[in-house]
């Protein structure tokens, strides 16, 4: 059974590597490089460092956009909860907030904090901290009333009950925000390095368009989906380490697709 | 009054009160320090409030915000529309062969994470900077989102449901038809919700990279002139554009989904 | 069971047993040479412990699952199980009515009612009638146009009932259809059985883990052993019909019938 799921795996991307060739050989190389082209200049680049250095860059502003924009968003929820009244009265502006196109701001972002890491981390945060901040508030409010009853009854404190029983039960909620959160960080690196970079992937992605060189546009996506898939994985992992408690749900439960 | 308001218990004739004066309070309390921090920080770094309003006013009057807008919004459509066929039906033929469906998964999956942003300057090349390459970034993202949600629907249908009509003497487009697409009719709901209000943002970004007309070309083409007051004049526009199809689309969403026991929102 | 009427219904040596878990070196078997007969409109009843592979059995039975061994013999048609393809509810002969009532959420009573009959075509004026009389035994009238969750877990009950009726099988097969509801309206519900079933004999086969049940509504009592579960034992019961089911755990001999039936459950 196994066997035949690799083989059909494997089977696919044969397949995908050769309809790529035939369109590099049908339209030209100059639009679609080619399967070898793109493999050698990866190795190309990856031994003169050059990959490595602007795959760094991304994921530096991306991780430091995440911790900037998911700490305070993770955080907020549980604050908030101690007051209703200032949950109540933020409540329509954080639903506006969210709505608001992040991404559209990175020209914003741009002019006020230059081109070098700044606005990326800056857009990558806001596009975060929305994100968790409303997972995280569904897992705080769905906690389960007759846990904190029993709890009050058998003695305790708030801080108690925030800490075994709201915070537990909250952190499944927080983490499937957190697995949305982490591609769109990379995602929101990459766009703002689109606009205005001399460095990232996203710099290689545009500057390579905007050369022609196919070839290095190709190895930059290519190396841009092999960091997604890395980080999806280790995000997954995590949430099935931190939540081995959990039963598990029958049904098609294993899509963890980023959107 | 937001429904969470009307949950607060007890102290209610004093909470209640306050809630709106505290909205109140808070949305000048914005425009206050909008207005301060364009006085110590400057003009050139940040427009005052009025100075926004008024560029949007002139951009209205020379007809210019219709025309941008018109772009925008048509790109948004049309790549909507064929993004969330697409999208939609490949679910429904997919589900068809559970073997080719697991053999996709990781394939799939490494697809969603990417940035469809990251794919721009690739259809640029391909396609130019005029609407088709928009309208193939915007299909791009809709796509995977109604993709996703298809397939969420597809997966959740109940087998003992299928077996019964089976046993009731259903052919397999019957219950393609009954049970498939009403058990993925509420994902698919869901999805376009997200959708349109995510297509605009994407005809905006993608305009960014690639174009000669539309709002997100005014947003960074102003960016390139150093621009502030028209930067934010067109992210004002934007952002109000995208709450509007918010609201209307958080409005006609119940009528069809009355069967449901509760007509919560799919969190997809 | 009468030595000169052919069974209607026979099943030989079946056998079925799941694909073993990764880390298993072989599954174990859930039904093991399972054999009887069942006449032309005979309610048999059988009994077993729960998890015995009862549900197992009817959907072999009625093709929704396949048999790991053994045949199925209906109307002179054999069914060699274990290869070739299903034709679950051979092509409409068998009804099956399910422990779950798997109403169509988003359909509205009447229309689940007559979902079979719309899938077959079959669909008009006289089998109307049928409904609607068959909605009126069970009480149903004046709920045609609510959705199955606006509907108490008898009514669902009862209108899964009269689907299966609604296009009148020669054989229905019902898996502990009364388990999940209160005592009350399971006595109710029993009731309503009988009397559908007085109105057209049929073909039933009726498995329940409630011995009581068993014996009150059948015919014929079949005893099933734990899994692998095999046929241990055969009661013929000798009730009087049209029976009143209030009354009849005080009749004689349904004690003595319980006492025997529950020691060899055992």
């Amino acid at each position: 059974m196994k066997l035949q799921l690799t083989v059909d795996r494997v089977l696919i991307l044969v397949l995908c590597i050769a309809a790529w060739q035939f369109c590099s050989m049908q339209w030209g190389l100059h639009w679609f490089s080619s399967p070898l082209k793109t493999t050698n200049r990866t190795i190309e680049l990856l031994g003169n460092g050059d990959l490595l250095y602007h795959t760094a860059y991304t994921a530096k502003a991306a991780l430091y956009g995440f911790l900037v924009g998911g700490i305070p968003g993770l955080l907020l929820p549980f604050a908030l909860r101690r007051s209703p009244v200032v949950n109540a009265i933020l409540d329509p502006y954080l639903a506006a907030g969210y709505g608001v196109p992040k991404l559209a701001l990175a020209p914003l972002f741009v002019l006020w904090f230059g081109i070098d890491l700044e606005p990326k981390v800056a857009l990558v945060a806001s596009l975060v901290s929305f994100l968790v901040f409303f997972s995280t508030m569904a897992g705080v409010q769905a906690v389960n009333g007759q846990y904190v009853n029993m709890a009050r009854v058998a003695g305790a404190s708030e801080r108690d009950i925030a800490r075994h029983i709201v915070w537990p039960g909250a952190i499944p909620y927080a983490f499937a925000g957190f697995r949305i959160a982490a591609p769109y960080s990379i995602g929101g690196a990459v766009v703002g390095e689109l606009i205005s970079s001399n460095r990232g992937l996203g710099y290689m992605i545009q500057a390579g368009a905007t050369d022609f060189d196919t070839t290095t546009v190709f190895v930059s996506l290519f190396t841009l989906t092999i960091i997604v898939v890395i980080i999806n994985w280790l995000v997954a992992n995590l949430e099935r380490w931190l939540l081995r408690w959990r039963p598990r749900t029958g049904a098609g439960a294993s899509w963890v697709p980023g959107a | 009054m937001t429904a969470l308001a009307k949950t607060l218990p007890g102290r209610r004739s004093h909470a209640r009160v306050w809630i709106p004066v505290g909205r109140i309070v808070l949305a000048i309390a914005f425009f206050a320090l909008w207005e301060f921090g364009s006085y110590t920080m400057g003009r050139e770094w940040l427009p005052t409030p009025e100075a926004t309003a008024a560029r949007i006013w002139k951009l209205a009057t020379s007809g210019q915000l219709a025309r941008d807008t018109l772009v925008t919004f048509s790109e948004a459509t049309l790549g909507m529309i064929i993004g969330a066929s697409l999208g939609s039906a490949l679910p429904f033929v997919l589900r068809l062969s559970p073997r080719l469906m697991k053999a996709l998964e990781p394939f799939l999956s490494a697809a969603f994470g990417v940035p469809k942003l990251a794919l721009a300057p690739l259809f640029i090349l391909w396609l130019g900077i005029g609407m088709p390459t928009k309208v193939v970034f915007v299909a791009s993202i809709v796509f995977f989102l109604m993709f996703y949600n298809g397939m969420a629907g597809v997966l959740s249908v109940d087998p003992r449901l299928v077996a019964m009509a089976r046993v009731a003497g259903a052919k397999e487009w019957i219950i393609s038809r009954e049970i498939v697409w009403n058990t993925t009719m509420p994902f698919l709901f869901s999805g376009l919700k997200i959708g349109l209000p995510r297509a605009l943002s994407g005809a905006v970004v993608g305009e960014f990279i690639a174009a000669d007309a539309g709002l997100g070309w005014y947003i960074n083409n102003s960016r390139s002139l150093n621009d502030i007051t028209g930067v934010m004049a067109g992210v004002v526009v934007v952002t109000i554009l995208v709450i509007l199809v918010n609201a209307a689309l958080q409005r006609t969403q119940a009528r069809k989904l009355a069967w449901r026991p509760v007509a919560r929102d799919m969190v997809v | 069971m009468n030595a000169t009427a052919t069974p209607t219904l026979e099943v030989r040596g079946l056998s079925k047993r799941f694909p073993p878990r990764s880390g298993q070196a072989e599954a174990p078997w859930i039904l093991a040479d399972l054999s009887f007969a069942v006449a032309q409109n005979e309610l048999l009843t059988m009994v077993g412990p729960s998890g015995a592979g009862k549900t197992t059995l009817l959907n072999i039975i009625c093709q929704v699952d396949a048999a790991t061994g053994g045949e199925v013999q209906f109307e002179g048609q054999t069914m060699r199980l274990g290869n070739g393809t299903l034709n679950p509810g051979w092509d409409c002969r068998f009804g099956y009515v399910t422990q779950d009532d798997n109403l169509l959420p988003w359909r509205t009573l009447i229309d689940n009612v007559t979902f079979p009959l719309r899938v077959q075509g079959k669909l008009n004026d006289q089998t109307m009638a049928r409904v609607t009389e068959l909605m009126k035994t069970v009480n149903l009238v004046g709920f045609e146009r609510y959705y199955p969750h606006e509907l108490s877990g008898g009514m669902r009950k009862r209108a899964s009932l009269i689907r299966t009726l609604a296009y009148d099988p020669p054989i229905i097969l019902m898996d502990e259809p009364f388990g999940a509801v209160d005592a009350q309206t399971r006595t109710q519900l029993q009731q309503d059985l009988l009397r559908l079933w007085n109105l057209g004999r049929k073909t039933i086969i009726f498995v329940t883990h409630d011995i009581g049940e068993a014996i009150a509504l059948g015919d014929r009592v079949l005893v099933l052993s734990r899994s692998p579960a095999k046929v241990v034992a055969e009661h013929r019961i000798n009730i009087k019909r049209p029976r009143d089911l209030s009354n009849v755990y005080k009749l004689e001999g349904f004690g003595d019938m319980y006492e025997t039936v529950r020691k060899e459950l055992l």
